[in-house]
């Protein structure tokens, strides 16, 4: 399974270009990497990789870092509802109809597209039961903005992970570290009901 | 496809919430939790953000206009549509339990034949309706027979078409309540078929001759706004209803004065007050109720007063209450529906068009029409024919004939010697259970239809969801049999989908209603808003031909015997609610039982019997038996015994069969003389010696000084002000411990107010619940279930005192014997005390005060010590016995599909944790969140409880108390205010304005 993944830099990029563009216009909040332009390493082995196996290998560090895609291009709701969402296969497929055609993963996208199948991520970030974290009020909130709170600061460097690994313990203690930091509520009641 | 959508979709909600709120899977590091995307994004589904449908609730005929809230492609609760004409935004506990048919696990799934052994097995659609279309090609001309419940519209419209295509008028509606003897009377004394309008918000006097207009009378919800509307107090002025009744209903037990008449007398009364009103001229009567003078007078009080057991002055003295105001006397319920039933209708009738109150308050022209051309009398008719062979096929649709009609009747002999029978049921019920075929209909919620309830309403039902099961719509099923009966039938369906059919039907409306807009904004806008309506104009009535004909002849109870009377239960309906879980855990607003059939018999009636409360007894009529448990009931006559309809279910499912017993096993099967089923019969009644606990957990039925629920009379209010008593709990303090006491509170506050989390300012959030508005329905404890994840425990834990119930309608009793007997109920939950008793007490820190002065509880901190239960003086805490979430426990409480149902946005507790009412705070949250976002303060009535909106009376606010400005700190300071058990000086957050009698002083 290792050795087949090209360098992803020498693709061409041809999606009528109206992704990348988005992202530099917008400007998030979230995450916006200044030059030098990084390139994703080629990768031959992920045996060594952090994070869990998914059935597609999917390159965070190739669309968030290289080609400088907004989180919010594919969690497109985390800005504005509790929940960032995942990104449908017809997302996926609006890119890759055309783009990277040749990848031997993204073909198994294709292909389960073209079969009306959906690809079943293994969930990453796991937070203990009985919270509740409403992502918008962590991304646009006006401390979380004052704060400088990006992805990043949650889900780590995701723009340079090959595979997406559990950056933070999400547990308690890490979350009430951050609110003390920031002077914001610590009240139980915020977040478990 | 579709059904791998819809489970995709549900896995969806497992996976990006799964950390979170629906922790039934989230436990365990080892199981890898899936992510698992849309194919195609759906446009109105986010994760984690509601969608909300306009439709319409098709629970009882009322036609209530819903606003479902779907999430991640699931309906998780029903609420009613703020804009709607019937509803205007509130919902009864039953239309809430929409949800639980919707998710039924007894549901059917697939189409079903019974095969040679007489068991089901699952068939294709396809193979199931070339049977069908078999059969009906065989069937002889005119042998086709349609049993449906009470349709209005298109589908209506629909099954007569199809009927006449195959050349049949085998049509039968059957809806169990019919009201036949109020429609018989109208039709006797004003000429029409209409269904009269009662206009209770214009009235300032409502005469209720045993009408139960705010559980189940023709359109609940819309009556209880109207009648609250216009009786609740406001500024010194409010209205009186007076009930009679030989049992006091729920309406009965709201009514400032309950007059307990013999039964079947109650038209006597009606006339006799006709008979002052005329006699005195009281009124602006109509001329030619000139008309009724030499009828009416054979009714002076002096000679009805003996037989009906009211006295002359009680008589004289309404006459006067109902001719000097705006008034209204409504009859007609189908606990009343006594064999004399249609006269004493037509009595009320009269009694309106004398006092002048016809074209006023009953009006014609807007006709409700809560049972259209339902008949019981057609329905005997078919069975007939069915028992001399000359049916052969018979289809049911949304009807339940096998048990909603006298046993008597034989409805499942005559079933057996029909060939071939089809059922469109949702749920193998009675009828379906007897059927050959089984073609399972779409739910409301996942259906394309519409309703009209009443004139100028047009309601539409749409989707909210994918179909849970394998359902087929019965508007479609009929359409493709039509396709296969050749092209003369088929050219007359040329809609492809029942969907199509359905748009060009409204097709039609459009032109007809002659909008400017296109059909697509119309029909755009019409599905957004929930249908379309406008109001007609009222019409009056003017007495028909022989109306002064009428001559009453109350039926005469034989002596030795009890009038039974056997009453639509509020909760279960005609029985169709028996296999929704919370309704029948939710007690009964009066009895305050649940999961069992009672028999209500007066204290003094069970004690002459030898009968203690909670034996089991018989009840036998003429043509039948059944046992139910006693309940000492003092609001009821001694010569008179109630039974409630809607359980002892032989099918039905899980949740309704074998409970209890059908009461129409005890009614005689002919039709009364209006064509109705009488509910009203003689019974005998002794005890078997069995004994059960009461599935209760009502407590004392009195207060015994404790002022939990206070009232006070409306003159003395006016005279002196309301002052609440505290007898037992506000022992007197020497007056200057008591200032002590407050210093130091205040040091505490002062102190913890200054630090951490409770710096600055923050709201405190407040409830005020108006108890001259509650009616204690009980909608609200409903919504409570839906929107907390409440788990419904059973009739053991029920009996043993472990219900869930967050927010309870406690119920009392006053006076009785020589006083007048007083209903009094109080909505008890979580009181948010701002010196909450719970909170000191916990170990762990699990019972804590917030800054916005909630008495909160952290699940996942909490040990189960149950201290803060022991020490709450409100009992509202509730522990959780059981792992009501785990499917491998016995006391598991939502079998797929039932999980569906529940709120991803509250926590779904596990075994060993204590719970309670938390004010909604997933909607408090939720609201602070959206203002946050926006950047601009949260406003006054943004947070609306889940209780608070369901409430048909209107009387629950919320709101914060440290706002002057906002609804509940203004009512908060009402004179009527006052806080339960106030002596103990918990500083409750909920105040409570007393409930104020309208009644004569004596």
């Amino acid at each position: 399974m290792a050795g087949w993944l090209g360098r992803c830099a020498t693709l061409a990029w041809v999606a009528a270009a109206g992704v990348p563009v988005l992202a530099a216009q917008q400007a998030p909040p979230s995450q916006q990497q200044a030059a030098p332009p990084f390139e994703a390493p080629e990768i031959r082995d992920t045996t060594a990789l952090a994070g869990p196996r998914q059935p597609v290998f999917f390159r965070h560090d190739v669309h968030a870092g290289q080609y400088q895609m907004d989180c919010r291009y594919c969690h497109a709701s985390a800005d504005w509802a509790p929940y960032p969402g995942m990104p449908s296969m017809k997302t996926c497929m609006g890119c890759h109809l055309i783009a990277g055609a040749a990848i031997p993963e993204v073909q198994k996208v294709r292909e389960a597209a073209t079969a009306n199948r959906v690809i079943e991520w293994i969930k990453v970030h796991r937070m203990p039961p009985f919270v509740h974290f409403p992502h918008m009020r962590h991304v646009k909130g006006e401390t979380a903005v004052k704060a400088q709170i990006t992805c990043q600061t949650c889900h780590g460097p995701v723009e340079r992970m090959p595979q997406v690994y559990q950056f933070a313990s999400l547990k308690m203690g890490w979350c009430l570290d951050c609110h003390k930091k920031n002077q914001v509520t610590t009240d139980c009641s915020a977040c478990h009901y | 496809m579709t059904d791998s959508m819809n489970r995709r979709r549900f896995l969806t909600v497992l996976g990006v919430t799964g950390g979170g709120s629906l922790a039934l899977s989230a436990c365990g590091a080892e199981a890898p939790e899936k992510l698992i995307p849309y194919l195609i994004p759906v446009d109105d589904q986010v994760p984690g953000v509601a969608t909300w449908y306009a439709t319409t609730c098709r629970e009882c005929p009322a036609g209530c206009g819903l606003h479902v809230r779907v999430r991640e492609g699931r309906a998780v609760k029903l609420e009613g549509n703020p804009e709607h004409p019937v509803n205007g935004g509130r919902l009864c506990a039953r239309g809430q339990a929409g949800l639980q048919g919707l998710y039924n696990p007894d549901r059917v799934r697939g189409p079903l034949a019974k095969n040679a052994g007489g068991t089901f097995e699952p068939i294709t659609w396809d193979d199931a309706l070339t049977r069908l279309g078999e059969r009906l090609g065989q069937a002889p001309p005119g042998q086709v027979w349609f049993v449906t419940g009470h349709e209005a519209g298109t589908f209506d419209r629909l099954v007569n078409d199809w009927l006449a295509a195959l050349g049949s008028n085998g049509r039968v509606v059957y809806e169990p309540f019919g009201y036949e003897a109020l429609r018989h009377a109208t039709r006797q004394v004003f000429g029409t078929d209409e269904f009269p309008w009662y206009d209770l918000a214009a009235a300032r006097m409502v005469l209720s001759f045993g009408a139960d207009f705010l559980e189940t009378w023709v359109s609940p919800v819309e009556y209880t706004r109207a009648f609250t509307a216009s009786h609740a107090y406001a500024a010194g002025k409010m209205g009186k209803l007076v009930q009679l009744e030989p049992r006091m209903s729920l309406t009965g037990a709201n009514a400032d004065e309950w007059i307990a008449v013999a039964p079947g007398t109650d038209g006597l009364v009606a006339l006799a007050l006709a008979h002052v009103i005329l006699r005195d001229r009281l009124s602006a009567a109509p001329a030619d109720a000139a008309r009724l003078r030499p009828m009416l007078a054979e009714y002076a009080p002096r000679a009805v007063s003996p037989r009906c057991g009211v006295s002359v002055e009680v008589l004289e003295r309404l006459a006067r209450e109902f001719a000097s105001q705006p008034s209204v006397a409504v009859a007609g319920g189908m606990g009343a529906q006594h064999a004399d039933a249609h006269a004493t209708a037509a009595a009320v009738h009269l009694l309106n068009y004398v006092a002048g109150n016809v074209g006023r308050t009953v009006v014609f022209g807007l006709a409700p029409n809560p049972a259209g051309s339902s008949s019981y009398r057609r329905l005997v008719e078919l069975v007939h024919a069915m028992e001399a062979g000359n049916v052969a096929v018979l289809l049911v649709h949304g009807a339940n004939p096998a048990y909603a009609t006298p046993g008597g009747l034989g409805v499942g002999a005559a079933l057996a010697k029909v060939p071939f029978k089809v059922s469109f049921a949702r749920f193998l019920d009675e009828t379906a259970m007897a059927a050959d075929l089984v073609l399972p209909d779409h739910d409301p919620l996942e259906q394309w239809n519409d309703f009209e309830p009443k004139a100028g309403v047009y309601l539409l039902q749409q989707p909210v969801m994918q179909p849970v099961f394998d359902t087929r719509q019965t508007g479609d099923v009929l359409l493709d049999l039509a396709r296969r009966m050749g092209d003369r039938v088929a050219a007359r369906f040329p809609a492809a989908s029942y969907q199509e059919h359905l748009e060009s039907a409204w097709r039609g409306l459009h032109r007809r209603l002659g909008g400017r807009e296109s059909f697509e904004v119309f029909w755009t806008e019409a599905l957004k808003r929930g249908g379309v309506w406008a109001e007609p104009r009222r019409r009056g009535a003017s007495l028909a031909p022989g109306a002064e004909r009428l001559r009453l002849s109350p039926p005469v109870t034989p002596e030795g015997r009890f009038a039974l009377i056997v009453y639509p239960s509020s909760t279960l309906y005609d029985g169709r609610g028996a296999n929704r879980p919370w309704l029948q855990e939710l007690p009964d607003p009066i009895t305050k039982l649940s999961w069992s059939t009672w028999l209500e018999i007066h204290p003094d009636t069970a004690d002459r019997l030898g009968i203690a409360e909670g034996d089991i007894v018989e009840v036998a009529s003429d043509v039948g038996t059944v046992r139910a448990v006693a309940l000492k009931y003092p609001g009821i006559r001694k010569d008179v015994v109630a039974l409630p309809l809607g359980q002892g279910h032989t099918a039905l499912g899980r949740y309704a069969q074998g409970r209890g017993a059908n009461g129409y096993a005890l009614l005689p099967a002919e039709p009364g003389a209006f064509g109705g089923v009488v509910h009203v019969t003689a019974v005998t009644v002794h005890a078997t010696g069995a004994h059960e606990p009461l599935a209760t957990r009502g407590g004392k039925t009195r207060q015994l000084g404790r002022g939990i629920a206070q009232a006070v009379g409306l003159a003395a209010l006016l005279k002196e002000g309301f002052e609440p008593h505290h007898e037992q709990h506000a022992a007197p303090i020497p007056e200057k411990v008591e200032e002590v006491l407050d210093q130091w509170q205040e040091e505490q506050y002062r102190d913890w107010k200054e630090r951490g989390n409770y710096a600055g300012a923050h709201p405190r959030w407040g409830m005020v619940i108006d108890l001259s508005r509650c009616t204690g329905c009980s909608a609200c404890v409903t919504a409570c279930y839906a929107e907390n994840n409440l788990p419904v425990v059973g009739k053991e834990l029920v009996q043993r005192g472990r219900e869930m119930s967050w927010l309870r309608v406690e119920r009392y009793f006053e006076g009785g014997g020589p006083d007048p007997l007083e209903f009094r109920v109080v909505p008890m939950l979580c009181q948010q005390c701002g010196n909450a008793p719970c909170e000191p007490v916990c170990p762990v820190f699990a019972a804590y005060h917030t800054p916005d002065g909630l008495n909160a509880q952290v699940y996942n901190r909490c040990v189960g010590t149950r201290y803060c239960s022991n020490n709450c003086p409100y009992k509202v805490r509730y522990f959780n016995w059981f792992d009501y979430q785990n499917a491998a426990d016995p006391a598991f409480a939502w079998p797929e599909p039932l999980a569906w149902q529940l709120n991803p946005d509250v926590t779904v507790r596990s075994k060993g944790v204590m719970e309670k009412c938390t004010f909604c705070i997933q909607r408090i949250r939720g609201a602070q969140h959206q203002a946050r976002m926006r950047g601009t303060p949260l406003k006054d009535g943004e947070v609306v409880t889940a209780c608070q909106q369901s409430c048909p009376a209107e009387a629950i606010v919320f709101g914060d108390l440290n706002d002057p400005s906002s609804r509940v700190a203004r009512l908060a300071s009402d004179p009527r205010g006052y806080h339960v058990l106030e002596g103990l000086n918990t500083r409750p957050a909920v105040t409570y304005l007393a409930r104020v009698w309208n009644r004569a002083e004596v």
